[in-house]
């Protein structure tokens, strides 16, 4: 069941930066034909990204206190020490920014220049953060994994 | 003729603002529950975990800044510039914290 949760909080946090790439390329196009589609995919994001949250939300207080215990036994500590401090923070702005993409992408797109340069920046700011969320999540999978290797060899 | 129309929605500006200062309190939250634990324990005592209280407390405070600052002007390249800003800084408080303290 725990790596079910784990598996789903990954699969949102990517569903979420993809949404926001979409957001991105659409965006950089904006049109009468693609503005509505530009508005779903940024709420689509954002719920997304809330899934995600919670989702991993469950899983760091509810499963990680076991992983955390394998990982600072392990030859891996900075997988928990460093990795896992900043990534369950920096997520809490990602969360922050992923909210914002709809609001920002509710006004015309078409017509104001502004709006569009503001969404292209937010929307930008998303995957970058993003992906070093993901990296990070890999290194703490990773952490745990060398640790339970260590343990058996 | 020019058909452009530059001005943001009211809720654009206000929860940017909100964005940007919540970023900035999400990075300051940290390093106050790290050097404190008398900051870490208050906020596992109100909620069972740290981290929860910590979400709980940026997250509201988005909202209730989103509404407190509904009637601040502030120009679109002004906002975009604090926003991309503040998040560059409060993401690198957060990495060079743990980096040093870590």
């Amino acid at each position: 069941m725990s790596e079910i949760i784990l598996m789903a909080h990954v699969l949102f946090g990517v569903a979420c930066i993809i949404a926001a790439v979409w957001v991105f390329v659409d965006v950089l196009n904006a049109s009468e034909r693609n503005q509505k589609r530009i508005q779903w995919i940024s709420r689509a994001a954002a719920i997304f990204m809330w899934i995600a949250f919670i989702i991993g939300g469950y899983w760091y207080v509810v499963f990680y206190p076991a992983d955390k215990a394998i990982i600072l036994k392990g030859p891996w500590p900075f997988a928990h020490e460093y990795f896992m401090e900043t990534k369950e923070h920096l997520v809490i702005m990602l969360l922050l920014l992923v909210t914002y993409l709809p609001i920002a992408a509710s006004n015309n797109l078409v017509a104001n220049k502004d709006a569009r340069r503001l969404v292209l920046w937010v929307s930008a700011l998303v995957p970058l953060l993003g992906l070093m969320i993901e990296g990070h999540g890999a290194v703490i999978a990773m952490g745990v994994k060398v640790a339970l290797l260590a343990k058996h060899i | 003729m020019d058909s452009q129309n530059n001005t943001l929605s009211k809720q654009t500006t206000s929860f940017g603002l909100s964005l940007v200062v919540c970023s900035l309190v999400n990075a300051l939250l940290v390093i106050a529950k790290e050097i404190s634990p008398a900051v870490q324990s208050a906020m596992q005592k109100l909620t069972g975990h740290h981290w929860v209280t910590h979400s709980a407390i940026v997250v509201i405070l988005f909202i209730v800044l989103g509404f407190f600052f509904a009637n601040v002007a502030i120009s679109v390249n002004r906002l975009i510039k604090t926003i991309v800003t503040c998040v560059l800084i409060s993401g690198l408080i957060i990495v060079g914290f743990y980096l040093i303290a870590g």
